[in-house]
């Protein structure tokens, strides 16, 4: 009973060790919302904390979207264009809803065009090699959260420079729909040649990959602040933005809870997390609750699992050992990959 | 007989009465929260259910033809709704494009799970292997056979909802555990068959066995949930899935009430019929008699008598008539948000004119007069054998059912 669904799973090991060792590839398309017109570089500056103003055209940006009390609801990356933006996200129809209600007078349109654009991500110390060996023009001196528009094999495609493994190399290949077939044969046989291979499971593209480099992915910064999962670092404070009024009262009081990292060597556990919907398994300090598991994955790196704990502030600190369910579980930063 | 309406409740009473707290109130001002309402109609709804499936084995005598019949059809009518208003679903449930092959079903599972009274935990969700525990279930005195037709229901919602983006991976859903069956919990796991090999199996046959149940977490008896998430207070009164769908109450009950578990019997009745392997008048005929059995059963003994009044909050000097019948049909219909209008309401006869879409909802037209004669059977044992229940002068939208006493020398 209770063995490990990650662990002993030589599949997800091989994908996921595949990104950390050589290359893997996968399709990853999120919704992508498009944003144009005269008042969008305001209207985004102003639906988004962080700077959007200063974004050239070629560069992506990683920001939080904000409701009124200051609540994460997104989080995105804006990639700009020279005549719009796309804004990657996991939840159009929020981000539809929350754009049209602070719409106001902003001169600006924005629909969705996720059927029109598939996305493969091409991740690991071996990317640029798939990349260059596919791509007309080489991507050696492309930048980190920077895309510029290329071809394979004649069919045009937008090369982004990022990624959701934590890893150095990462490329994301956006494709036309109509492309999407030749575009994930040309990466799959390219990326055979240099020992790479295809990640197929989902855990491992969305929870493992992400988790080992403390990474957040959906559930994790449901009601929680900037403040609380450190993503307040680039917030423009001398800027006007959606729940910055409620923010600024968290930045003076201090964030009542803060995500930390755990680890639990005991292979075979049974600790109820977030990610897979409900409370989370109640942390216990003391006889007191101070905090609920958000995530629980595996690190196949660390050869351990590992995962988030949303925590009373002050109260988890690394190198604590403590009970989860039953379970020795150890704080720690939550980074597998430092 | 007059059609005078007695001091009793306001003819609106209920939600609309409780602007900020959602409540079905008896004709003696008995009130119960949302949360007691959703049980009680629940379970109705569910002795109701095992009713019509006992007329359905009898219909049917084979365990497989008919298994194999219900599990066919839960799984066509399911894949059907599924290509015609999957697209919604994605979109509720923040299912990406990426998100590609049938695990994407189970987040459509799990949503239902909590809205019909099913609390639980999902255990595992990839794209290779799924797996979900509840702890209770309304529906697990109605019979193995609506389990198995159940799984097969999420089989098709995943084959539908794999079939809205890329191609990926095909699970096969299988019903472990089965708390219809007498286990302790109900549970579904989804494997993929590449990766975890099994001998096919035909669609009835969705109890399992499974390659990965040393996978299994089990949840011991003390650590189980009675409620669903959002009628608990560590999940802050709201369904919360993995991919950041929140739900109150509110829509926990619309799901609830378009979902009985008739929603499984009638549709396949239906087909049958067409398909000329059943005959309508025989169906119709088998099923008003156990219906009419089990409502007699409902309140043959008398302490349930005394317990249908205290429910109900009658007066102990009320007099035992066709009100009490009524009241306890209004409970029902409030809870299930069906709307109805108090034509009579006096110790001579009740007459009660329901929104037939609202009690029909998706199951059909044999839902109606399958509940009269459930009504009319416990009425027998609830007031006395003078009083009977009938429909009188229904239209095509509504059912007009009266409670009075008569004299009928062939029923």
């Amino acid at each position: 009973m209770y063995r490990n669904i990650f662990k002993y799973d030589d599949m997800k090991r091989a994908e996921h060790m595949a990104v950390r060792e050589s290359v893997g590839w996968y399709l990853f398309t999120h919704q992508l919302m498009q944003v144009e017109g005269e008042g969008a570089e305001a209207f985004l500056d102003y639906m988004f904390p962080n700077n959007i103003a200063t974004l050239r055209p070629g560069r992506d940006r990683y920001t939080t979207m904000l409701d009124q009390q200051g609540e994460i609801i997104d989080d995105v990356v804006v990639m700009r264009f020279d005549d719009h933006f796309w804004i990657s996200t996991l939840f159009p129809s929020y981000m539809d809803d929350w754009f049209y209600a602070h719409q106001g007078d902003y001169d600006v349109d924005y629909y969705e065009v996720s059927d029109d654009w598939h996305m493969f991500a091409v991740q690991g110390p071996r990317s640029k090699d798939v990349l260059n060996a596919l791509c007309a023009e080489p991507v050696d001196d492309l930048r980190f959260f920077a895309h510029v528009e290329n071809s394979i094999d004649g069919i045009d495609v937008i090369i982004n420079r990022a990624g959701f493994t934590g890893e150095k190399l990462g490329y994301e290949v956006y494709c036309a729909e109509g492309d999407t077939d030749a575009i994930e044969e040309k990466i799959g046989a390219a990326a055979e040649q240099f020992g790479g291979r295809r990640v197929t499971e989902f855990q491992v593209m969305a929870w493992t990959l992400p988790t080992e480099a403390g990474f957040y992915y959906m559930r994790d910064l449901r009601h929680t602040n900037p403040f609380e999962v450190g993503l307040a670092g680039n917030i423009n404070w001398d800027k006007d933005f959606v729940g910055k009024a409620a923010l600024e009262r968290v930045r003076e009081e201090g964030p009542a809870r803060e995500m930390v990292g755990f680890t639990v060597a005991e292979s075979d556990i049974f600790i109820q997390a977030k990610q897979y919907g409900g409370p989370g398994e109640a942390v216990y300090l003391d006889g007191e609750e101070v905090g609920r598991v958000s995530k629980l994955v595996y690190s196949y790196v660390r050869d351990t699992n590992c995962g988030y704990i949303l925590a009373k502030k002050g109260t988890l600190h690394a190198g604590d050992v403590i009970d989860i369910h039953g379970f020795e579980a150890v704080i720690c930063p939550k980074n597998w990959l430092a | 007989m007059t059609k005078k309406i007695d001091q009793r409740l306001p003819q609106d009473s209920g939600a609309t009465k409780l602007p900020c707290y959602a409540a079905i109130k008896s004709p003696w001002e008995k009130m119960y929260g949302f949360r007691e309402a959703m049980r009680y109609v629940t379970r109705y709804e569910a002795v109701f259910g095992a009713s019509i499936l006992q007329g359905i084995r009898i219909l049917i005598p084979d365990y497989e033809e008919r298994a194999q019949t219900l599990c066919q059809a839960a799984f066509d009518r399911m894949y059907e709704t599924a290509q015609k208003y999957g697209i919604t679903q994605d979109y509720l449930l923040n299912m990406h494009p990426f998100m590609c092959g049938e695990f994407t079903g189970a987040l459509i599972g799990d949503e239902g799970d909590d809205a019909m009274m099913m609390p639980g935990r999902v255990q595992d969700f990839g794209t290779y292997r799924c797996e979900k525990e509840l702890d209770a279930c309304p529906w697990d005195i109605i019979g193995s056979e609506l389990c198995r037709a159940t799984t097969m229901s999420l089989q098709a919602q995943s084959k539908g909802a794999a079939e809205r983006r890329r191609e990926g991976p095909s699970l096969d859903y299988a019903m472990v555990e089965a708390r219809g069956c007498g286990d302790r919990h109900c549970r579904i796991v989804a494997e993929n068959r590449e990766k975890y090999p099994m001998p096919e199996h035909p669609l009835w046959q969705s109890f399992g066995p499974i390659a990965t149940a040393d996978m299994i977490k089990f949840t011991p008896e003390e650590e189980c949930v009675e409620d669903p998430m959002v009628f608990r207070e560590e999940c802050d009164f709201r369904f919360a899935n993995g991919t950041n769908l929140e739900e109150t109450s509110e829509m926990a009950a619309m799901v609830q009430f378009a979902t009985s578990s008739c929603l499984y019997f009638f549709p396949m009745l239906t087909r049958c019929i067409a398909e000329g392997k059943l005959d309508e008048k025989m169906v119709l005929h088998v099923l008003k008699c156990v219906l009419e059995a089990s409502g007699k059963a409902a309140f043959g003994e008398p302490y349930a008598r005394l317990a249908a009044r205290e429910w109900l909050g009658v007066p102990v000097e009320a007099p035992w008539d066709g009100r009490i019948m009524g009241g306890h049909i209004e409970m029902m219909l409030q809870a299930l948000m069906c709307a109805y209008e108090v034509e009579a309401f006096n110790k001579d006869e009740v007459i009660l004119v329901i929104d037939r879409k609202g009690l029909e909802i998706s199951n059909g037209w044999m839902q109606t007069p399958c509940h009269v004669a459930y009504w009319n059977g416990m009425v027998k044992t609830l007031v006395s054998p003078q009083w009977f229940v009938f429909e009188e002068g229904s239209t095509d939208k509504q059912i007009r059912v009266r409670i009075c006493k008569k004299i009928d020398k062939f029923c």
